[in-house]
């Protein structure tokens, strides 16, 4: 019983240093999520796809290689600066432009979109990522690719 | 002396419970700090959605904390002891899925969230007690588990207090 009211009063402490203290966060969505991104659902990221959007993938170039959605280009958060260069004619021809990486726990492609948003480029967010776009049944390539 | 006998040591007792009061306490301050940081930390365990993430990250370390003083007030300590082995007994667990899954997790968020909040800041610990999910952080978890059960369930010699029925 006393191990239960630790836990309780506990967890209430929490939940009232969260919503009171001013360094709590919005319980109810991603804490990668901030201000000016712009999440899309798996089902929308395909009908963009098949509108010609651009696909950018955030994760490390090796993921990339091993499997990625159809046409997507590899701009890896860890190597922005030198990958953007690649990439920005890509940009400059379509306003379509999704970034994903691999799920809820994957912050690169918020920061990739910020950062994308900071030259001009606005683009969406795969919401929970590559893993959503497969548990939905939609292709992935997953050739070798250099 | 035999082993039960050792294991009711008083001085033994005292020793445990205040090295589990302040490994919890310690190990709470930093998430209480920074409960978005430590989120991120929850996140990269992958073991909860967003949600129940959040929720684990605005309460655990509160229950942490609370656990870890009144084990060093000496106050419901078997209570307190019995909170923290079921903690341990959840993040052993967790650890183990992630093993299982093969997911690397660079930064448990374990006792500080600096790393996982994006920044390289050295902690008073070793970097391999605070980082990284793996044989290391399951054994020292089996360790404190141990500690946390003779505090729970062993009586103190002279001592008859036992926990509170469920």
């Amino acid at each position: 019983m006393r191990a239960a009211v630790v836990t309780g009063v506990g967890a209430a402490c929490g939940l009232v240093w969260n919503a009171a203290s001013g360094r709590g966060f919005d319980l109810g969505r991603s804490v990668f999520v901030q201000s000016g991104d712009e999440l899309v659902t798996a089902a929308e990221a395909r009908a963009r796809l098949d509108a010609g959007a651009l696909f950018l993938d955030a994760r490390p170039r090796d993921f990339w290689r091993m499997s990625r959605i159809p046409g997507a280009v590899a701009l890896p958060e860890d190597e922005f600066e030198s990958a953007f260069a690649e990439v920005e004619p890509l940009l400059r021809r379509t306003s379509n432009v999704v970034v994903y990486c691999s799920g809820f726990g994957c912050e690169a492609s918020h920061v990739v979109a910020r950062k994308l948003r900071e030259r001009g480029f606005p683009a969406v967010i795969l919401d929970e990522g590559l893993p959503a776009w497969e548990d939905a049944g939609y292709p992935v390539d997953q050739e070798s690719r250099s | 002396m035999s082993l039960p006998g050792q294991l009711r040591s008083a001085r033994l007792q005292l020793l445990l419970r205040l090295l589990l009061g302040l490994v919890f306490v310690y190990a709470s301050l930093d998430k209480i700090a920074d409960p978005p940081g430590f989120a991120r930390a929850v996140y990269l365990w992958q073991v909860l959605g967003p949600v129940p993430a959040n929720v684990v990250a605005v309460t655990l370390p509160w229950i942490e904390l609370l656990a870890g003083l009144l084990l060093l007030a000496g106050v419901w300590r078997r209570d307190a002891a019995l909170v923290v082995a079921a903690l341990l007994v959840v993040f052993i667990a967790a650890a183990t899925l992630v093993l299982a899954r093969g997911i690397d997790v660079e930064d448990c968020g374990c006792t500080s969230v600096a790393l996982a909040a994006g920044t390289d800041a050295e902690g008073p610990w070793p970097q391999a007690w605070t980082r990284g999910v793996g044989w290391f952080l399951i054994t020292r978890n089996v360790v404190l588990l141990a500690a946390a059960l003779v505090v729970s369930f062993v009586e103190v010699r002279g001592r008859t207090d036992a926990p509170s029925p469920a």
